[in-house]
C-alpha cells in the first residue's frame, strides 16, 4: 500500500512539476528523449539493415558456392594482377562438376547482362537478364507465382522462352495475364512461361522482381556467353548433411584438375560463399553500432545531468513540504522514495517521447525508402530501461539529500 | 533514529572517487552492441548492476552501512553473470576486491542508519 501511495504522490508530483514548469520541465528531458532518439534509432537502423542483408543473403542461398573468377573478398596483399589473368569459369567444366563432384546437389552455369526488353510498344530498359542452365532451379531460391519454370528440353535446346520478373510482368502487360505472351529481348523473341513471386528489394539488389530468366542456350543466339562483362559463375549446391568447407575442398580439387594446374601452382579460381558478404557487412554493422552508442550513450548521460539538476531544483523548491512530511512522521525512505519515484517518472516521459519519435520515423522511412524498418521489441525493453535506470542514477543524489534533511531547518527554509 | 554525520576518510573518498569515474564511462557500455546480442534483458540486468553500484557508492560517500552491504551484493551478482557468460575481468574483481576491504575496514565506523 505505502508503495502504491507513494508511486501516486510521485507520479502527482511529477505531472504538477510538468504543468507548472513546462518549459523547464520540457528542456530537461529533452536531453533523454534526445539520447534515447539517438541510440534506439541506430539500433533499430542497423538491426533492420542486419535483417534485410540476412534475408538477401538467403535467398543467394548459404549452402550454395560460387565458382567465379575474382573473390568477394580479397586479401590484402595478393597481386590484382594474378586475378586478371586467371580464365573465366566455362559452360564446358559445368558437366565435369555435375558428374564428378560427389558433394554437389545440384550446379548450374549462369551469366548476367542488362538488357532492353518490349513487348508491343512498351519497352524497359537496363533489365538485368540472367541466362543460366537447366538446374539454376536448384540452386538459386526462387519461387514461380505464375506459370512455370523451363522443361529440361527447353533448356538444353535453347528455346525461346523466358520467366519474367513481378515488376516486368505488370509493367508490360498491364491488366492481363504474360503468360504465353511474347516479349522482344534486344530484338530476338521469347515466350513468358513463368512469372517470378514478388519478393521486394534485396539489399544486395539483383532482386527477380525486375529480372529476366532465360535458357543459357537460348542466350547464346542473343550475346556473346564467353564475354568476362557477362560475370560468368557456376553456381553448386552442397548435398544435404555436406557442409560449405567439405564442398569447397572438393571443387577445388577438381576445379585444379580441370584447370590442368600442377601441385605448387596458386588456384587460378576463386570459390566464393555468401558467408564472406556476412562477414564483410557484420563489421561494418559493428562499427555503425559502436558509433551509435557512444554518441546516443553520452547524450543520454547528459540528458541525466539535465534530469539531477531538475530534481535539485525541485528538492530545493519543496524543502518547506518535506520538512513538514517529516515532521509528521515521515520516514526517511519515503522521502527518498517520493523523489526517486517522480524522477524515474520524468525520465521515461523523455524516454517514452524519444521512442515516439523512432516509431513515427520508422514508419515514414519505410514507406518512403521501400525496405522494412521496424522498432523491435529487444529495442523498445532497451528504451525504457535506459529510461529507467537513468531516472534512478540521476534522481538518487538528489532524493538521498532530501531524504537526510533535518526537519527543523528544513520547515525554517524559505 | 537521528543519524550522526561521520568523518569521511581519504581511503574511502578515493575509492568513491574511481568508483564515480567508472560508473560515468560503463553506464553507457551498459548498452553496447556486444552486451544486447547477449540478449534482450542483458542491457536491463547489467544496467541494474551498475545502477546499484552506483547508489552503493553515494552510500559508502556517506558513511552508510547500506552502502557497503549494497556494493558488496552488486559486486557478487555481477560476477555470477559475468561468470555464466564466460566473460570474466581479472583486473575488476581484483580492484572490486580491494574496494571491499577497504569498506570493510571501515565498516564499524559506519552509520546504520539510512
Amino acid at each position: 500500500m505505502i508503495f502504491f501511495g507513494l508511486f501516486k504522490e510521485s507520479v502527482f508530483f511529477a505531472i504538477n512539476a510538468l504543468v507548472v514548469n513546462k518549459l523547464r520541465t520540457f528542456l530537461s528531458l529533452l536531453g533523454i528523449t534526445i539520447g534515447i532518439f539517438a541510440i534506439i534509432t541506430v539500433f533499430t537502423v542497423v538491426d533492420s539493415l542486419e535483417q534485410n542483408l540476412r534475408k538477401s543473403v538467403q535467398s543467394l542461398g548459404d549452402d550454395v558456392v560460387f565458382i567465379e573468377k575474382w573473390p568477394w573478398a580479397f586479401d590484402g596483399d595478393y597481386p590484382w594482377w594474378k586475378y586478371m589473368n586467371r580464365p573465366l569459369p566455362d559452360y564446358n567444366e559445368l558437366d565435369g562438376i555435375i558428374q564428378q563432384c560427389n558433394g554437389a546437389q545440384s550446379a548450374a552455369f549462369l551469366i548476367s547482362s542488362q538488357i532492353t526488353i518490349k513487348h508491343q510498344s512498351n519497352s524497359i530498359e537496363n533489365v538485368t537478364i540472367i541466362c543460366a542452365s537447366h538446374q539454376y532451379e536448384k540452386v538459386k531460391n526462387f519461387e514461380i507465382a505464375d506459370g512455370r519454370y523451363f522443361t529440361e528440353i527447353e533448356s538444353s535446346s535453347g528455346r525461346p522462352v523466358a520467366v519474367i520478373g513481378d515488376v516486368l510482368a505488370k509493367a508490360l502487360f498491364p491488366n492481363q495475364s504474360p503468360l504465353g505472351q511474347t516479349i522482344k529481348i534486344n530484338g530476338a523473341k521469347a515466350t513468358v512461361i513463368g512469372v517470378f513471386k514478388k519478393e521486394g528489394e534485396s539489399i544486395l539488389g539483383g532482386s527477380p522482381d525486375t529480372q529476366v530468366l532465360v535458357p543459357v542456350n537460348y542466350a547464346r543466339s542473343l550475346i556473346d556467353i564467353h564475354n568476362e562483362n557477362l560475370d560468368p559463375q557456376i553456381m553448386v549446391r552442397a548435398r544435404p548433411g555436406i557442409s560449405n568447407d567439405e564442398l569447397i575442398a572438393e571443387l577445388t580439387g577438381l576445379m585444379r584438375s580441370m584447370h590442368k594446374l600442377k601441385p605448387l601452382v596458386e588456384d587460378n579460381f576463386s570459390l566464393n560463399q555468401t558467408s564472406l558478404i556476412s562477414k564483410e557487412f557484420d563489421s561494418l554493422f559493428e562499427i555503425v553500432g559502436i558509433a551509435g552508442w557512444i554518441i546516443g550513450g553520452f547524450s543520454i548521460l547528459v540528458g541525466g545531468f539535465g534530469i539531477a539538476n531538475i530534481m535539485f531544483v525541485s528538492v530545493k523548491e519543496r524543502t518547506n513540504i518535506i520538512g513538514i512530511q517529516k515532521s509528521l512522521g515521515a520516514k526517511n525512505y519515503f522521502i527518498l522514495l517520493q523523489f526517486l519515484f517522480e524522477s524515474v517518472f520524468l525520465s521515461l516521459i523523455g524516454g517514452i517521447i524519444g521512442l515516439l519519435i523512432v516509431f513515427a520515423i520508422t514508419q515514414l522511412a519505410g514507406d518512403s525508402i521501400g525496405m522494412e524498418i521496424s522498432l523491435s521489441k529487444s529495442n523498445i525493453i532497451l528504451g525504457f530501461t535506459i529510461s529507467i535506470l537513468i531516472g534512478v542514477v540521476s534522481g538518487f543524489v538528489p532524493a538521498y539529500s532530501a531524504s537526510q534533511l533535518d526537519p527543523v531547518e528544513a520547515i525554517r527554509a524559505s | 533514529m537521528e543519524s550522526i554525520i561521520r568523518k569521511r576518510p581519504k581511503l574511502i573518498t578515493f575509492v568513491c572517487v574511481l568508483g564515480f569515474i567508472w560508473i560515468v564511462f560503463s553506464f553507457p557500455a551498459v548498452f553496447s552492441p556486444s552486451v544486447k546480442k547477449l540478449g534482450d534483458w542483458y542491457p536491463a540486468l547489467f544496467g541494474l548492476i551498475v545502477a546499484v553500484s552506483f547508489i552503493s557508492y553515494i552510500g559508502v560517500w556517506h558513511m552508510k552501512r547500506w552502502g557497503v552491504g549494497l556494493f558488496v551484493i552488486s559486486f557478487f551478482v555481477k560476477e555470477i553473470i559475468l561468470i555464466l557468460i564466460n566473460d570474466i575481468n581479472y583486473i575488476g574483481i581484483v580492484f572490486s576486491f580491494l574496494f571491499i576491504i577497504i569498506m570493510v575496514f571501515f565498516y564499524k565506523r559506519m552509520d546504520v542508519n539510512l
